[in-house]
């Protein structure tokens, strides 16, 4: 018992960064209508950007924002120089050109950083107990910026007009129009946010795992798997989605064996989507 | 300066009718045999390829100012595998055929291996690779017997961590491996001679690569109490684990292939988690004359001493044996006929050599035993040899070696 618990704690953390990486999925989805396949490259982006801040100012806090940033203008770009020009175009020539820009991304800090680890160097601490359950301090500050995350994404989402006006795009895009919604800046902080949530999730995996040229375009894939298990648009969804991906993985690959890790991902996804093909909270209700 | 479309048409054309003449010239004198030096410059090998590359060069020219092997001059066409895979094959292609090499040295990591040698089998060519798969020794990969393995296996990394693991008086061993042929081949071959020693391994993991999180894995490892985790893993799966190992808070200890266990890990993990790692890899052949040879022209190259990289030591090797068997195969062989002097001239018995212009001169008198650079460079029944084993401890973020295993 005291093993499933720490593993499904363990699961947590993970599937936090999964949801994390489902959300940046899910709000492109939601509002821009196409699968952004550079979502991997631009957390992938964001740590590394968290890495230099860290050594600039020696606080991964700094870091942290730098990444964000850093993100966000990912985002941002991405949307001036590319998705904006085919916005009128059907949504596979946008998703073909995200996959481009996640490539594009991945070969020049490859370039500039090398193909080699980076890590980011977190104080190595031993664990405390809780009921004799191990609780490890690092998985508890990755998941409160996991939490801090999404509260103010859901705060800008539900509690701001821009984020109503998101909202409302993702509804319906034409009705949004027609009630004097300028797309534009709706889709300007569209990006931004996405950009800036993708960033996160990549500096948390990295403090997790390393960082390297590829480590979010390996991720992509559960980040897709969430999203479509979550219903896909559906922000809470996604995170939820996450989550429990990471914990089933989590709780249940030591029975099954661990190199079915990856396969569970899709065996929950297809269980679920069996049952109930919209997802677990359905495409009706979207952003709303 | 700058360059007229004229000169640049002259250029071109003069570049492409090069190989031309060079064929004029190889069907008249015997003229040159050429080799493709196919390394690891960048991606995960580059702190080898460099260096791996250089002593294939090195090598060759202390060859050529030898006289050649059996009248003719090597000639060398040099590519980056990247360390993947994909680019390896576009490059060997390369080498095949647009620049007829016969020979193809050093290829490094066992993915790589494994997709460039179908191509040399099919061109008859002969590949030399630095690789632990044990799928390299044996059909389909080494159906043709053109394949030479200069590195351990897998199998035998797996044996020397046994007989650490014994001599450490370990008694209850786990392991961990990354999925792929060569992880699972360490830890196969690690239970294999552990059980033959009447011990038990009391769990084994194989995970998967580019995991969020390996806390799952570690923690079925750890629940049965092992006093040791022997591991056939990589770089970065490896600092993830030992990282997330050292805040369950458990205190075993590590037994960890010397590709993964390398000063970059050490640097990954910090001092704290990284003290008391045992770090193993293969070591040259280091009291050898031979060895003497290889570490003056490393340093020339390099500016740093042979030690530093047991892989350049092994393509050093390559050329040396390869020559020694040309001149044993006399004038104008073909592949084949070198092929079947591998052996003869690298294994015993004969009179030891440890230079390409000493084997040269006693080829002449009879039969030769080249001892390496890397090893002592015997190659068995599959091409395959077997060094010995250096196992470091890691002090106060420094890699120490020890003692040396043979096996």
């Amino acid at each position: 018992m005291r093993d499933i618990i720490e593993l499904a704690s363990i699961g947590l953390v993970s599937g936090l960064v999964i949801g994390l990486a489902a959300l940046a999925v899910t709000l492109v989805f939601g509002i821009a209508r196409f699968a952004n396949a550079a979502t991997g490259d631009t957390m992938t982006l964001g740590a590394y950007a968290a890495l230099i801040g860290t050594a600039w100012t020696g606080s991964f806090l700094a870091g942290g924002a730098l990444g964000i940033a850093a993100g966000a203008a990912t985002g941002l770009l991405a949307y001036h120089f590319v998705f904006k020009k085919l916005e009128q175009r059907s949504s596979v020539a946008s998703l073909l050109a995200s996959i481009g820009v996640g490539f594009v991304i991945r070969a020049v800090l490859g370039l500039v950083f090398g193909h080699g680890q980076q890590v980011f160097q977190l104080p190595m601490v031993r664990p405390f107990r809780i009921y004799d359950i191990r609780v490890q301090p690092n998985d508890l500050k990755i998941a409160a910026a996991a939490i801090v995350t999404l509260v103010v994404v859901f705060l800008i989402l539900h509690a701001t007009p821009i984020g109503r006006r998101m909202r409302a795009v993702a509804d319906d895009p034409m009705l949004a129009k027609v009630s004097g919604i300028a797309p534009k800046r709706v889709m300007i902080a569209l990006w931004a946010l996405a950009g800036g949530v993708s960033a996160v999730a990549g500096v948390l995996l990295g403090m997790k795992t390393v960082v390297s040229p590829e480590m979010g375009w390996e991720m992509l894939l559960p980040a897709f798997a969430a999203a479509v298990l979550g219903g896909i648009g559906h922000p809470v969804g996604a995170v939820v989605a996450g989550i429990l991906l990471g914990v089933a993985q989590e709780v249940v690959s030591p029975l099954v064996g661990f190199t079915y890790k990856i396969a569970l991902t899709y065996a929950v996804l297809l269980g679920v989507l069996l049952f109930r093909p919209r997802g677990l909270f359905g495409r009706n209700e979207g952003v709303r | 300066m700058t360059v007229t479309r004229r000169q640049t048409l002259a250029g071109l054309a003069g570049a492409l009718s090069l190989p031309a003449f060079s064929g004029v010239s190889f069907a008249q004198a015997g003229g040159t045999f050429r080799i493709g030096a196919l390394n690891p410059v960048t991606g995960a090998g580059s702190p080898y390829g460099s260096g791996m590359q250089k002593m294939i060069l090195a090598a060759v020219e202390a060859v050529n100012a030898a006289g050649g092997a059996a009248g003719r001059k090597l000639e060398v066409f040099a590519e980056d595998t990247q360390t993947q895979p994909q680019a390896a094959v576009l490059a060997a292609k390369k080498l095949i055929e647009v620049n007829k090499v016969q020979a193809v040295l050093g290829t490094w990591a066992s993915g790589v291996s494994l997709a460039v040698m179908p191509l040399t089998n099919e061109a008859g060519a002969i590949l030399m690779n630095t690789s632990g798969a044990p799928a390299l020794s044996v059909a389909p990969a080494n159906a043709k017997g053109l394949g030479y393995r200069f590195q351990a296996t897998n199998d035998r990394f797996g044996r020397a961590f046994a007989e650490i693991a014994v001599k450490e008086g370990f008694k209850r061993a786990a392991t961990m491996a990354f999925n792929n042929a060569s992880g699972i081949g360490n830890t196969e071959g690690f239970r294999k001679a552990w059980e033959a020693k009447g011990n038990k391994v009391v769990e084994s993991v194989v995970y998967e690569p580019n995991q969020a999180s390996y806390r799952g894995e570690l923690q079925k490892v750890l629940a049965a109490k092992p006093d040791v985790i022997v591991t056939g893993s990589y770089l970065a799966d490896t600092t993830i684990i030992l990282r997330e190992w050292f805040q369950t808070g458990e205190n075993t200890k590590w037994i960890i292939p010397g590709w993964a266990a390398n000063p970059e890990l050490v640097k990954a993990v910090g001092n704290e988690v990284a003290e008391g790692l045992f770090s193993v890899d293969s070591v040259s052949n280091e009291q050898a004359p031979s060895f003497k040879v290889y570490d003056e022209a490393y340093r020339k190259a390099m500016n740093q001493g042979g030690l530093s990289n047991v892989y350049a030591a092994m393509t050093w090797d390559m050329v040396i044996t390869l020559a020694l068997a040309m001149e044993a195969a006399g004038p104008n062989a073909d592949v084949a006929a070198i092929n079947a002097k591998i052996r003869e001239v690298a294994n015993p018995e004969g009179t030891k050599v440890y230079s390409f212009a000493e084997g040269k001169e006693a080829l002449k008198k009879g039969k030769i035993n080249y001892e390496g650079a890397s090893s002592v460079l015997d190659f068995d029944q599959f091409g395959d040899v077997t060094p010995d084993f250096g196992v470091s401890i890691v002090s106060k973020g420094t890699i120490e070696r020890k003692y040396v295993v043979k096996i």
